[in-house]
C-alpha cells in the first residue's frame, strides 16, 4: 500500500476535527438525538437500552447520508479531487481512504454517545458488545455505500442535502428507525421492509438486549444494499468539478435500487413484515434482560408518585381493602387471554388511582401487588412485569376502571409511565432486590 | 518528452488532431491557442487524466499511455481548476504530495524555496493568491519530477508575483527540467519559452523559436508622399507582398522591411518625389498569433475545450 494512502486518511480525520460544521452535524446532533430519545422514552427500563439500535443508526444514517458525500462533493467541487488524479495511485484507493475516515469519525460519534447514556442516564452496556461492533460494522458499509452514491449524483453541496434528505426522512419517519415499528400503522410497517433502517436498528438492537447476534436476513439485506449503492456510486463517480451525469446514471440509479424491492419482497414473503405476535411478548423477555433492570432510581414508597402501602398483616381488612380484593378478583381485564397484558391491565389499576389521587392509592397498589403475588407462577409474573417495565408503550394501558370504582379517565401516557415504575416496584420486590423498609 | 500523432474527440469535435511534439531537457515549450484550440486536452492527455483516441507519449523513455502510474512519477503539474481544502496548510498539502512519492521530509525544503516558509501553518483559505499559485508551483516539485506541466501559471496574478514567478520558472531551465507551460501572455511566452507551439483548432500550426516566428513574418512599411505614387510602382518594390493606400498615404507589407525601404527611397528620388513621413511597423508575437489563428489571445481561458458531459 502507498504509504500516501495512510496520510491521506489520517489528513481527513484532521480536517474534519477543524471543521465547525463538521463537529456540529457529527457530534452534537448525535448527542441531541440521545438526549431527545431519552425524554421521549423517558420510561424505558433501562433507560435508552430498547432504543439504542434506533440511536446508532440516526448517527450511522446521518453520517453516511450527509457527512460523506458533503466532503467528498464540496472537494471535487473545489477541484482537489482534480489534483488527486495527478498522484501515482488509483483514485479509488483515494476513495477507500476517505470511506475509512468517515467510518472512524461515525464511529467516535458512536463511541460518544455510548459514554454519554452510560454516564448520563445510566444505560447499561451492550450485553453482547462484539455483536454491536459485528453490526456496527455491517450497518456503515451498508449506509456508507448509500452515500457515495449520493456524493456520485449531486452535482454541488446543496443537491447532497437534497438527495441525503430523500434517504434519511423516509428512514427516520416511516423506516422504524427513529419512530419504532411499534407505533406505525401496518402499512408503513410493511413499507418499512423495503428500506434498509429497519434491518440497520434489528441488527444493533440485538446486541444490546437480544440474544445476540442479529438475524442472518438483516446482515445479508444490508450488505446487498449497501453493495449495489457503493458499486453504483464507484461506477459514476466523477473526479473533476462540473461535469454532468449522462443518461447511464438513471440506469445505476435504478440497479441500484433493485436489493431495496428484492429485500422487501423476501422480508415480506418470509413473514418477517407481519406485525409481532403481541400475546406472546411477554415471554421473550429473557433472564439476561431482566438482571439488566435497575432499581436504584425509583420513587420511595411515599412519594407522590406511584406510592406503595407497606405489606398487609390481616389480608387487607383493617384498611377496608378486602372487599376491593374482592371486586378485582372478580375483574375482566385481569382474566384477558394474554397473561402479560392481564398483568399490565391490573398494574393500570394502581397507576390510575395513584393519577386519580385516590385517598386508597398506596393500599390499592399493595392490593394490586398482593393479588399478582398469588395468582401467578413467579417465572411468568417475573417476564411479565419486566415487558411493562421494559416496554411501557406495549399492550394496551387502560386508563379508567368503572367497574372498580375508576370512573373518570386519565392520561394514557401517563398510565403507561406510572405503570412502568409500579412495575419495576413490583418486580424488585419480588426479585428481593428492594428490601422492605 | 515526445508526443507523436496525439487525437482525441469529444464526440463528433475534434479537440486535438495529429499533434506531435519534443521537448528536450533543460528546454522550456510554450502551448500557445486561441479558446478551444486544444491546449487543455492536449496537456490533460500528457497527464493522464484524459486517456487519447491514438498517439503515443513518452515521458523520460516510459510509454505514458502504457504505464501511466509510473510515468506519473516523473511527472511534476499545476492545472488549472484545481485546489485544496480551505484548512489544509502549506506545509501539511507538501507532505501529503509528498507522501505519495516517499519525499514528505522535502516540505520544509521546498516551503523554503518558493518562500512559503512565513505562511507554512496557515490555512489554505487565508492565503493570497500569489501564495496559492507559489504552492501549486512546490506541490509539482514534491517528486523532483523530469517533466513540469504548468497550465497558465500566472493566470490572475499581480505583475510583481508574475514576475517572481517568471524568475522561478526560469529557473527550472537552469536545472535542467523539461518545461511545457501554456499561457495567454504573449510577453511571458517570448521571455520564457525557447520554442513556443501554436494550436489552432486542434492542430499545431506553428512550432518555432519566438524570435524567428516573429522574423518569419511580414512587416508593414507605412509613408507619405509629397505627391501621388502609382500602386504598379508600390508593387516592383523589393520583397513588398501587398500594397494599399489610406490614411492619405501606402501601407506596403513586406518581408523584409530594410530592403523594401531602400527601394522605396530610390523610387521616390527617381520621380523627383519627397517623403513626408515613414515608419516600420515589425510583427510581435501577438501579430503573429493573429496572423496564423485569425483570432487574438484573449484572457485565460477555462478547460472549455475539453470535457464530455
Amino acid at each position: 500500500m502507498n504509504p500516501g494512502l495512510l496520510q491521506h486518511f489520517l489528513l481527513t480525520l484532521r480536517l474534519n476535527f477543524r471543521s465547525r460544521q463538521s463537529i456540529v452535524y457529527g457530534y452534537l446532533v448525535p448527542v441531541f438525538f440521545l438526549i431527545a430519545f431519552a425524554s421521549v422514552f423517558r420510561t424505558d427500563s433501562p433507560l435508552l437500552l430498547p432504543r439504542m439500535g434506533q440511536i446508532l443508526t440516526i448517527s450511522i444514517l446521518g453520517g453516511a447520508c450527509f457527512g460523506l458525500p458533503t466532503a467528498l462533493v464540496a472537494e471535487r467541487e473545489r477541484g482537489v479531487w482534480r489534483r488527486y488524479r495527478l498522484l501515482p495511485v488509483p483514485t479509488g484507493s483515494l476513495v477507500v481512504s476517505t470511506l475509512a475516515a468517515r467510518l472512524v469519525i461515525v464511529a467516535s460519534a458512536a463511541a460518544l454517545q455510548l459514554a454519554l447514556a452510560r454516564i448520563a442516564f445510566h444505560t447499561p452496556f451492550p450485553a453482547h458488545p462484539l455483536h454491536v461492533l459485528l453490526g456496527f460494522i455491517v450497518v456503515c458499509l451498508s449506509f456508507l455505500g448509500l452515500g457515495l452514491l449520493v456524493a456520485a449524483l449531486a452535482e454541488d453541496v446543496p443537491a447532497v442535502q437534497a438527495l441525503g434528505q430523500c434517504l434519511f426522512l423516509p428512514m427516520i419517519m416511516i423506516g422504524g428507525v427513529a419512530v419504532p415499528l411499534s407505533v406505525l400503522p401496518s402499512w408503513a410497517q410493511i413499507v418499512s421492509g423495503f428500506m434498509p433502517g429497519r434491518y440497520a436498528v434489528a441488527a444493533l438492537q440485538s446486541g444490546f438486549d437480544g440474544s445476540g447476534a442479529g438475524h442472518a436476513f438483516d446482515y445479508l439485506a444490508l450488505l446487498l444494499i449497501g453493495a449495489a449503492a457503493g458499486a453504483a456510486g464507484i461506477r459514476l463517480f466523477r473526479w473533476e468539478p462540473g461535469r454532468r451525469l449522462g443518461r447511464r446514471a438513471l440506469i445505476w440509479v435504478g440497479a441500484s435500487l433493485l436489493p431495496w424491492i428484492a429485500v422487501g419482497l423476501a422480508a415480506g414473503t418470509t413473514g418477517r413484515l407481519n406485525p409481532p405476535p403481541a400475546p406472546a411478548a411477554y415471554q421473550a423477555i429473557g433472564d439476561r434482560l431482566i438482571a439488566s433492570i435497575t432499581y436504584d432510581d425509583l420513587p420511595g414508597d411515599n412519594e407522590l408518585a406511584t406510592p406503595l402501602a407497606p405489606p398487609f398483616t390481616d389480608g387487607g381488612r383493617s384498611s377496608g381493602m378486602d372487599v376491593f380484593a374482592g371486586k378485582l378478583k372478580d375483574w375482566a381485564p385481569g382474566h384477558v387471554d394474554d397473561a402479560g397484558q392481564a398483568v399490565r391491565n391490573l398494574i393500570c389499576v394502581a397507576s390510575i388511582a395513584d393519577l386519580a389521587e385516590d385517598p386508597r392509592e398506596g393500599v390499592i397498589a399493595r392490593t394490586v401487588f398482593t393479588y399478582l403475588e398469588a395468582s401467578y407462577r413467579e417465572e411468568d409474573l417475573r417476564k411479565a412485569l419486566a415487558w411493562v417495565a421494559l416496554y411501557p408503550n406495549e399492550g394496551t394501558a387502560l386508563t379508567m376502571a368503572p367497574d372498580l370504582g375508576f370512573v373518570r379517565p386519565v392520561g394514557e401516557d401517563f398510565v403507561r409511565e406510572r405503570s412502568a415504575l409500579y412495575a419495576r416496584k413490583f418486580l424488585g420486590r419480588l426479585l428481593g432486590r428492594i428490601k422492605a423498609p | 518528452m515526445s508526443v507523436r500523432m496525439l487525437n482525441k474527440r469529444y464526440g463528433s469535435v475534434a479537440a486535438v488532431r495529429n499533434v506531435s511534439f519534443d521537448v528536450a531537457p533543460g528546454e522550456i515549450l510554450g502551448l500557445l491557442g486561441p479558446n478551444g484550440a486544444g491546449k487543455t486536452t492536449t496537456i490533460e492527455c500528457i497527464l493522464g487524466l484524459r486517456r487519447p483516441d491514438s498517439g503515443a507519449i513518452m515521458i523520460d523513455g516510459i510509454d505514458a499511455l502504457a504505464d501511466r502510474d509510473r510515468a506519473k512519477l516523473r511527472v511534476g503539474a499545476q492545472i488549472q481548476s484545481a485546489s485544496l481544502q480551505d484548512k489544509i496548510t502549506p506545509r501539511q498539502a507538501l507532505r501529503l504530495f509528498g507522501s505519495f512519492y516517499g519525499t514528505s521530509a522535502k516540505a520544509g525544503e521546498l516551503l523554503e524555496r518558493f518562500e512559503l516558509s512565513a505562511k507554512a501553518d496557515a490555512p489554505f483559505d487565508t492565503l493570497s493568491g500569489g501564495q496559492r499559485q507559489r504552492l501549486f508551483l512546490a506541490l509539482a516539485f514534491v517528486n523532483d519530477p523530469t517533466l513540469v506541466v504548468l497550465d497558465e501559471p500566472t493566470a490572475g496574478l499581480d505583475s510583481r508575483a508574475r514576475r517572481a514567478l517568471h524568475q522561478l520558472i526560469a529557473g527550472m531551465r537552469t536545472a535542467g527540467r523539461t518545461v511545457l507551460l501554456t499561457t495567454h501572455i504573449m510577453e511571458e511566452a517570448h521571455t520564457l519559452c525557447d520554442r513556443v507551439a501554436i494550436l489552432n483548432e486542434g492542430r499545431i500550426v506553428a512550432l518555432e523559436e519566438p524570435d524567428e516566428l516573429i522574423a518569419g513574418s511580414n512587416s508593414k512599411v507605412i509613408f507619405r508622399t509629397a505627391r501621388p505614387l502609382d500602386s504598379a510602382q508600390l508593387g516592383s518594390l523589393p520583397h513588398a507582398v501587398s500594397s494599399r493606400a489610406g490614411g492619405g498615404g501606402w501601407t506596403v507589407v513586406t518581408s523584409d522591411a530594410n530592403r523594401t525601404v531602400v527601394g522605396l527611397v530610390r523610387l521616390v528620388e527617381a520621380g523627383g518625389n519627397e517623403l513626408l513621413d515613414l515608419q516600420i511597423h515589425r510583427p510581435s508575437l501577438e501579430d503573429v498569433f493573429l496572423e496564423l489563428t485569425g483570432r487574438p489571445l484573449s484572457a485565460p481561458e477555462e478547460d472549455k475545450e475539453s470535457g464530455p458531459s
